[in-house]
């Protein structure tokens, strides 16, 4: 991994992380009245398995944060006005953040049932297949969400296609209040991949570097026609499920524990002891930061909600092949 | 013009639109190789290739929930399920998914998708005869199309496959060898959201679905002989639903029985009896009568099958009730 991709990982990570606890204010002070799964701790995988993706490749990311789109380069006030139900997001009110949307990046939108995402993912495999192109789809889901029929049905049907989709398992641990030891019978995630004869690799998801380059192998895989690929990342839920969660499943020993194998502080003193960051450029990345945040936080508030009429439009297209 | 069969119709269609737009693909369980367990595909894979055609294995909710991902990325995929049945299997895939993807993402995609669901009851039992239709009425999202006939079959597939939005395409099995006069040409299309008024009439409308259109159209001329003239109205589409057309018959005949291959309790019936309690109560001189599938899954044995099933006697009855 180069120095540019490395520090623009790093500008991600820190955006999204900040994003999140901005948010996180926001909904606590009522000031919207959105839902969010935070996905504070995860930053480190999104970002770096994203940064393996062409433009014109698909994604389907899962429920946990923002960090998808701030890699994939949505704009963050249209994350923000999606939160807040208005107008000027990806989805006028229809989805909330939760279905955050961007075809010119090929972001095809988020399942609202976990494990929706699978036949999904495939799908667009099959486009790519049938057209031609060298395009691949990153999928990503939960430790949780890999108990779904859906992972077992589309990750055999990519496999017998050979489908250019590589699954992207965040194992953070924890399915809401449900250790993954109790949910789910293998200890590795990737140890599936042996049930639909493809690769499976186990890395450590707070390291950017080794997802990017095991996401790399299986993108790379991928569009040469050789068909999915499962890449499980370990991780940590640092919040809980959503801004708010009691949390009272787990110790506050385990949750501290795992504070510091933080990926943000972590990435950061890798990158001063290279040095590839200094105080100076970090402490600029950290105002570019909070200016980008607040600029978008304005363009939200300043945002109308949709004319509640408009509830009844989007249901069907008018358009037909002609 | 050619007389074909149902069976036919659908495959042309099939054959004219994969032609047409290279971006049809066709794909389900033992399509390809075996061409369907209904036979409607055969010669597909040959026609069009593995990539076009291809088989799956049993597994619905990736079948359906392919079908969006790839109506998504620009295809307009055609998916096969075996029986209409296994929409429930796939229910997640079909109501949420191919429903309201478009919807919950703000319009932003269109989902050009049909699901193709051979329906019916053939001795079979509760879980490979129904009619499912009117379940799925009730889901956002999606266009049904129920055709009766070789000619709609084509056309509304053809006008299925043309939409840009999901379409469930029943296929009745007991229809598939029915003849009929087709028009040929890809530019035959018979658009969807549109009743045919299969019979004219002035003294009751019969509405019929799929499968029971044939039995009203002999139950109709049956009346003529006793001297009643009734109106046989096909709504073909579920949705779109062409309510206008059901309403200005009802206020020409005043009575109204529709006969449906679904379960009585809110079914297609159901939902036009509503309809016309809101738009047209006034012009009922009788209350509506429904001949359905009574509140039973579909027994296997055909002769319990065909206690629980629509026939011509339930729906001469109905009629002649309102006619007396």
């Amino acid at each position: 991994m180069d120095n540019k991709l490395k520090l623009d990982i790093y500008r991600k990570m820190l955006l999204s992380r900040r994003l999140e606890e901005r948010i996180a204010e926001l909904i606590k002070a009522g000031q919207v009245g959105g839902f969010m799964h935070a996905g504070v701790g995860q930053e480190a995988l999104q970002c770096a398995a994203i940064a393996t993706m062409r433009p014109d490749d698909y994604l389907l990311y899962a429920h946990r944060g923002v960090a998808y789109w701030v890699a994939r380069g949505i704009p963050i006030e249209k994350i923000l006005c999606d939160l807040a139900g208005k107008e000027g997001g990806t989805n006028r009110g229809k989805g909330g953040v939760m279905r955050v949307v961007y075809p010119k990046l090929g972001v095809l939108g988020e399942s609202g049932t976990l494990g929706g995402c699978f036949p999904i993912a495939a799908g667009a495999g099959i486009s790519i297949k049938v057209k031609g192109e060298d395009k691949v789809v990153l999928c990503f889901f939960g430790d949780g969400t890999s108990n779904r029929g859906t992972f077992h049905e589309a990750v055999n049907l990519s496999a017998v296609r050979k489908l250019p989709v590589v699954f992207i398992c965040e194992n953070n641990g924890w399915a809401v209040s449900m250790p993954t030891e109790r949910s789910t019978a293998v200890k590795d995630i990737s140890a599936r991949a042996a049930g639909y004869n493809i690769p499976g690799k186990t890395v450590d998801g707070n390291d950017p570097e080794a997802v990017y380059a095991a996401v790399k192998e299986a993108v790379d895989r991928a569009r040469k026609g050789l068909g999915p690929s499962l890449v499980e990342c370990k991780t940590y839920r640092l919040w809980g499920h959503w801004v708010g969660d009691p949390e009272n499943y787990r110790s506050r020993e385990e949750v501290q524990k795992h504070w510091r194998r933080d990926p943000l502080p972590r990435f950061e003193r890798k990158l001063l002891d290279e040095k590839v960051l200094t105080d100076e450029s970090r402490a600029e990345f950290e105002a570019e930061a909070r200016a980008t945040i607040d600029k978008a936080v304005e363009f939200m508030r300043s945002q109308p909600f949709p004319k509640p009429e408009t509830a009844l439009e989007d249901v069907f297209s008018e358009s037909t092949a002609g | 013009m050619p007389t074909i069969t149902y069976a036919e119709a659908i495959k042309q269609a099939l054959v004219e639109e994969m032609r047409r737009d290279p971006s049809v693909i066709l794909y389900g369980e033992d399509v390809a190789n075996f061409g369907g367990i209904f036979r409607i595909t055969a010669g597909l894979k040959d026609m069009f290739g593995d990539e076009r055609v291809f088989d799956t294995p049993i597994s619905e909710n990736a079948l359906v929930g392919g079908g969006v991902g790839a109506a998504l990325t620009g295809l307009r995929p055609i998916v096969e399920l075996q029986f209409a049945d296994f929409l429930f299997t796939a229910g997640d895939e079909v109501v949420l998914k191919a429903g309201m993807w478009r919807y919950g993402h703000g319009g932003a995609y269109r989902i050009p998708l049909v699901v193709r669901c051979p329906s019916g009851a053939t001795a079979t039992g509760p879980e490979h005869g129904q009619c499912p239709e009117a379940f799925f009425m009730h889901a956002p999202g999606l266009k049904i199309v129920s055709p009766s006939n070789p000619a709609d079959a084509k056309g509304l597939l053809k006008s299925a496959i043309r939409d840009d939005n999901p379409v469930l395409y029943f296929e009745h099995k007991l229809l598939y060898a029915t003849r009929g006069e087709v028009p040929e040409g890809e530019d035959f299309m018979v658009p969807l959201g549109k009743a045919s008024i299969a019979r004219e009439g002035d003294d009751l409308t019969l509405v019929a679905i799929s499968a029971m259109v044939p039995k009203a159209l002999k139950v109709a001329e049956r009346l003529a002989g006793e001297g009643h003239s009734v109106e046989v109205i096909d709504p073909r589409s579920l949705v779109p639903f062409d309510r206008e057309t059901i309403i200005e018959s009802v206020k020409k005949t005043g009575k109204i029985v529709v006969a449906e291959e679904s379960y009585k309790t809110l079914g297609v019936g159901a939902e036009i009896g509503a309809m016309l309690m809101e738009n047209a109560l006034e012009y009922l001189d009788r209350p509506l009568r429904r001949v359905a599938i009574p509140d039973v899954p579909i027994p296997t044995a055909a002769v319990l099958e065909a206690f629980v099933i629509p026939n011509e006697e339930k729906i001469y009855q109905a009629c002649r009730e309102l006619l007396s």
